[in-house]
């Protein structure tokens, strides 16, 4: 668990806000306090790694109405939903709209924790992920228009005489090509191209 | 000859009819004017010419007579200076030397070369043409010598004897000669020498040519009229002053076409040897002109008459023709208003006088219609009267008798028939008296009929009316009513009786007498009381009321009802009030009659219904608390959910607090913070329970002095939660100062409490942001009032009046028992509530209290619960009442 990830916490109660904080810095967590969604969304900016502790209820922007806007801005910080008892459906919502937990008030310090502990990881993978998919799209940018024919037949599973009847060239150009598409995509054999390819198309 | 007739009188008398007068007038002022103007021209023309003619002969005479002065005065200018010559000293000195021997045939000395010394230069100096020739003749007539100033040559006539030129005697002789075809003035007179010897004559001859002529017309022949001398014999012309223009020799009829010729004789100058004749000549156009100017002034004149004339006779026939309009149009009024004749016929434009006549026939027409459908309508009318007056004859309810001056009977109707009993037929003629009123009454009947005399027509004075006994043709006796009308007819007078059958009446009478024992038979007390409050009347089920009030019949009203009936009969209002006299309580009805100046008093035993009332309201304090309740149970889940709060908190402090120890992290500092922090939060939870206790508490209700603005804030604390989730706030507006109520605290809460809660309901309909809700109190003289205005949707109209039906509500989960509980609690605290609502503007509940009369709001022992909770900043009257709890 890296240092600078942060547990950001929006609440508009101060009493909340305070023993959040204290509960979560005693497993040595990093905390951030915000009073408002608004406040929030002043001091976080995209790539940030951390976590977002959500108060469903607050006056102003709400918890699930934050949770939504930073869905559509694409801002892919994991959200754990507090409830206060009864709020059920409010719950159910937020997790359908991506929370990747909620936990009902008074709450359980452990599963709480837990939960974080769970969030902070699925941050950090999916940022790994991304980085992943960065750096292949970059690789993928290499390659010139004709490259890029013959590395989506290649990993459709084409061989070099399909591909070279179907752009009417030569099986030796096709060849070429097909070497210079793994050497720009870095890739050491047929089966990490198509995984390349793979992880570049899906989401 | 009558066709054309036909055509030409309607063309031109439509003419007439479409041309207003006015033209008309013009028209015939324009042919009359011109008429007369022609006429005028004529005769006037051939006056004023011979007028003019005869002035213009006779001034023409005068100028040739002038002219033949002038002449004739030149002529004379010659014979005075041949006399100065003739008597000169010169020439007699001359003549003194000689002889001139009679007989004796000489040749004269002729002088042509220079003037001799006989003969001074006269002629110059007088302004007189020198003459061709002077001679000097001897008595005999012989010529001796000749002085010849020109060329011409000596006449032949002159030579030799000249004794025929010469005058008489001494006598001076001028004369017009002719010698050959000339005219000469020959001027003779006798000559002296110096010694008075008679010598002979002097003779100046001066040929009368144009110089001569114009010589002697001077300048006075400026209007080119022209002057000649003429051959009488031959008329022809001998000398003219204009010879270029006049030649000589030529004969004077050619010139009477351009020239008016005048000719005159010479009459002084006999002894000539021929007629010549002075003639004067005038141009013709000159003439003319002086003629022409003076016709054309007179046309002028007469042309500047005839408009003038033309001009009056317009206005004349104008106004004549206006005066007409007028007229018409009275008229026209007159036939509209007086005889209602719509239309009479008369347009305006066109002939008026023609109009008028068309009019006349109209309207005479018209007139006789009008006066003939009057009279129609006069006798329809008068039918008409007759058959209502039979109608009401006939159908009158009352029997309608018509008494002759003696009082037997001349008419009779129907109703009076069946009335009366008799048959019409067998009663005209009888006396009425003695056919139908009873005996004893009769004296009063006659009384009556005298009455009506003195009372005098229809109309003027009510009629003479009374009631008597009346008797039927079976004999039967019956109460009537019966009024007189005398009626005047031609000399002679009747009377008609109206007679009314009155034993119905009678009978109500006495049903009405009978009803007033109503009142005294009543078993609840019914009392009268006059304006000053003494009891006029009292039936016998007041008695003990009266024993009550320690009064009597007469005696007056207890002090504490006097106002009331003075009040009564001053607004004329009905008043009801409850009188608690311990055992029993009465409802007075305080009903006044103000003609009267009475206060009827109508009393009730009310006792049984006030105890049933009291168990009722004993009931009702049940349902409050049942409702509370209720409301309770929804206030208190908001309150878990503020609970929740506190909590967590608390929970997560401790468990971080407990981390920290375990894994020996935390110092000490940090911990007792937390600590802090735990105990603060528990004593908010702690304070959320004790609102929510405040609440559920079932006490009897008590009464205490408390801060109006208080139980507002307090109210706005419970719903704090609530306010908080529609993301809002209560807007408080208060009244600066304390307003001290004396209220069951927790019931007046609860009234609030349901008020905030509907409005806020009714704002959850509202968008985020736009939400209102305004509690205000304010304080007027005796009372306190609560506001508390949302804006939200509103009640409909129609649910107005419904708002306070217990279990009418508009929400799905409700009893519809808070308005009403809100009404009886408030209604038991003297207080009101009233609800104004306006559709998409909101609604506002007014509630009002009475202000405690003593303004102490301290020492509320009663409400122990009532201690102010709000963390925020209390104002001064909370202070006050906190510590007098304390204390």
């Amino acid at each position: 668990m890296s240092r600078d990830e942060t547990v950001f916490v929006v609440d508009d109660d101060q009493a909340m806000r305070g023993s959040l904080k204290w509960l979560i810095e005693s497993v040595g967590m990093r905390v951030e306090t915000f009073d408002s969604a608004p406040a929030f969304l002043d001091a976080y900016y995209p790539g940030r790694a951390g976590c977002l502790l959500l108060d469903v209820r607050m006056p102003g922007m709400s918890g699930l109405e934050l949770q939504d806007y930073l869905g559509r801005r694409e801002l892919r910080i994991p959200v754990i939903i507090i409830t206060g008892h009864g709020d059920v459906a409010m719950a159910v919502k937020a997790m359908k709209a991506g929370a990747v937990d909620f936990i009902e008030k008074p709450f359980d310090d452990e599963q709480l924790l837990n939960s974080i502990r769970k969030a902070l990881q699925f941050d950090e993978q999916q940022r790994r992920l991304r980085a992943r998919k960065a750096d292949i799209a970059a690789r993928l940018a290499e390659l010139t228009p004709r490259e890029h024919e013959v590395m989506a037949m290649v990993t459709d599973g084409k061989s070099n005489k399909e591909i070279a009847a179907a752009l009417n060239v030569s099986a030796k150009t096709v060849e070429v090509h097909r070497a210079r598409v793994m050497d720009k995509m870095r890739a050491d054999s047929l089966a990490e191209l198509v995984r390349l390819a793979l992880i570049a198309g899906g989401e | 000859m009558k066709l054309p007739r036909l055509s030409v009188k309607p063309t031109l008398f439509h003419l007439l009819r479409r041309l207003p007068m006015p033209v008309i007038a013009i028209l015939i002022g324009l042919v009359a004017g011109l008429a007369v103007w022609v006429v005028l021209d004529q005769v006037q023309s051939r006056a004023v010419e011979r007028i003019f003619g005869r002035e213009l002969s006779m001034r023409l005479d005068l100028r040739a007579r002038e002219s033949l002065i002038r002449f004739d005065q030149y002529m004379t200018n010659y014979a005075a200076t041949t006399r100065l010559l003739a008597n000169h000293r010169r020439l007699a000195q001359y003549l003194e030397p000689l002889f001139w021997f009679p007989g004796e045939e000489v040749d004269p000395i002729v002088y042509d070369e220079f003037r001799p010394f006989w003969l001074p230069d006269f002629f110059g100096r007088n302004a007189l043409l020198a003459p061709s020739h002077v001679l000097l003749v001897d008595s005999r007539g012989q010529v001796r010598e000749v002085y010849q100033a020109g060329d011409a040559p000596l006449p032949p006539e002159l030579q030799g004897n000249v004794a025929q030129w010469l005058g008489a005697g001494d006598d001076m002789q001028t004369v017009l000669a002719r010698f050959g075809d000339r005219p000469y003035l020959v001027v003779s007179d006798q000559v002296e020498d110096a010694g008075g010897y008679t010598m002979g004559s002097l003779l100046v001859v001066v040929p009368v040519d144009a110089d001569f002529l114009t010589a002697s017309e001077g300048s006075f022949s400026a209007d080119r009229s022209a002057v000649a001398l003429v051959d009488a014999d031959e008329q022809r012309i001998l000398a003219s002053n204009e010879p270029q223009r006049l030649m000589p020799g030529t004969a004077l009829s050619e010139w009477t076409d351009t020239y008016l010729v005048t000719s005159q004789s010479l009459p002084a100058y006999e002894g000539s040897n021929w007629n010549m004749l002075f003639t004067t000549f005038i141009p013709q156009q000159i003439v003319a002109k002086m003629s022409g100017k003076v016709v054309d002034f007179e046309r002028n004149q007469r042309l500047i008459a005839a408009l003038v004339f033309i001009a009056v006779f317009t206005l004349v026939i104008y106004l004549v023709s206006a005066r007409l309009n007028k007229v018409l149009k009275r008229m026209t009024r007159f036939s509209q208003r007086a005889l209602g004749i719509e239309q009479p016929g008369f347009q305006r434009g066109g002939n008026q006088l023609v109009l008028l006549e068309e009019w006349m026939q109209h309207f005479t027409s018209l007139v006789l219609r009008a006066r003939e459908e009057m009279r129609r309508k006069h006798e329809h009318e008068m039918r008409e009267t007759e058959a209502l007056k039979a109608a009401i004859m006939e159908a009158s309810l009352d029997s309608i008798v018509t008494l002759n001056r003696a009082g037997s009977v001349i008419d009779y109707n129907p109703t009076a028939e069946r009335t009366l009993g008799f048959d019409r037929q067998t009663i005209i003629g009888t006396d009425f008296v003695r056919a139908h009123v009873s005996p004893t009454h009769r004296a009063i009947f006659v009384g009556l009929l005298q009455e009506s005399n003195r009372r005098g027509n229809l109309g003027e004075r009510p009629h003479a009316r009374t009631e008597l006994e009346a008797i039927r043709a079976d004999g039967q006796v019956f109460p009537i009513e019966v009024s007189i009308v005398p009626i005047e007819l031609d000399n002679e007078r009747v009377y008609t009786l109206y007679i009314h059958d009155i034993t119905k009446r009678k009978e109500t009478e006495r049903e009405i007498k009978g009803l007033a024992r109503f009142a005294s038979e009543s078993p609840s007390p019914i009392l009268r009381v006059n304006g000053a409050a003494r009891i006029v009347y009292a039936n016998a089920a007041s008695q003990p009321l009266i024993a009550a009030w320690q009064t009597r019949l007469g005696g007056p009203l207890p002090e504490r009802w006097c106002g009331q009936v003075r009040r009564a009969l001053q607004d004329g209002g009905t008043y009801e009030e409850d009188d608690d006299l311990g055992a029993t309580i009465y409802s007075l009805l305080f009903v006044p009659i103000q003609e009267l100046g009475y206060v009827n008093i109508y009393a009730r035993d009310i006792t049984a219904v006030r105890r049933a009332e009291q168990e009722s309201r004993q009931h009702q304090a049940e349902l409050v608390h049942v409702c509370r309740l209720s409301t309770m149970g929804e206030v208190a889940t908001g309150m878990a959910h503020e609970l929740n709060q506190p909590l967590s908190a608390i929970v997560n402090y401790a468990n971080g607090a407990s981390r920290r120890l375990k894994s020996g992290s935390g110092d000490n500092e940090t911990l007792v913070d937390a600590m802090t922090h735990i105990s603060g939060q528990a004593r908010r939870a702690g304070e959320i329970i004790k609102r929510l206790r405040a609440l559920v508490g079932k006490q009897q209700p008590i009464r205490s002095v408390v801060d109006l603005n208080y139980l507002v804030r307090e109210v706005c604390g419970f719903v704090e939660f609530e306010t908080a989730k529609l993301e809002m706030q209560i807007e408080q507006r208060l009244w600066a100062e304390p307003i001290p109520v004396d209220v069951d605290l927790v019931q007046i809460e609860q009234v609030l409490l349901n008020l905030v809660r509907n409005a806020l309901d009714a704002l959850e309909e509202c968008p985020v942001g736009g939400r209102s809700l305004v509690i205000s109190t304010r304080r007027t003289d005796g009372r306190a009032m609560v506001g508390v205005r949302d804006n939200g949707p509103g009640i409909p109209a129609e649910r107005m009046d419904q708002l306070f039906d217990p279990f009418f509500t508009t929400k799905e989960s409700g009893m519809g028992m808070g308005l009403p509980i809100s009404l009886t609690i408030l209604e038991d605290h003297q207080g009101t509530i009233r609800a104004e609502s306006e559709l998409g503007v909101g609604t506002l509940f007014h509630v009002e209290l009475p202000v405690a009369v003593s303004e102490a709001v301290a020492g509320q022992q009663g409400a122990p619960e009532a201690q102010p909770v709000t963390a925020e900043a209390p104002v001064r009257t909370e202070r006050r009442m906190a510590e007098g709890m304390h204390g």
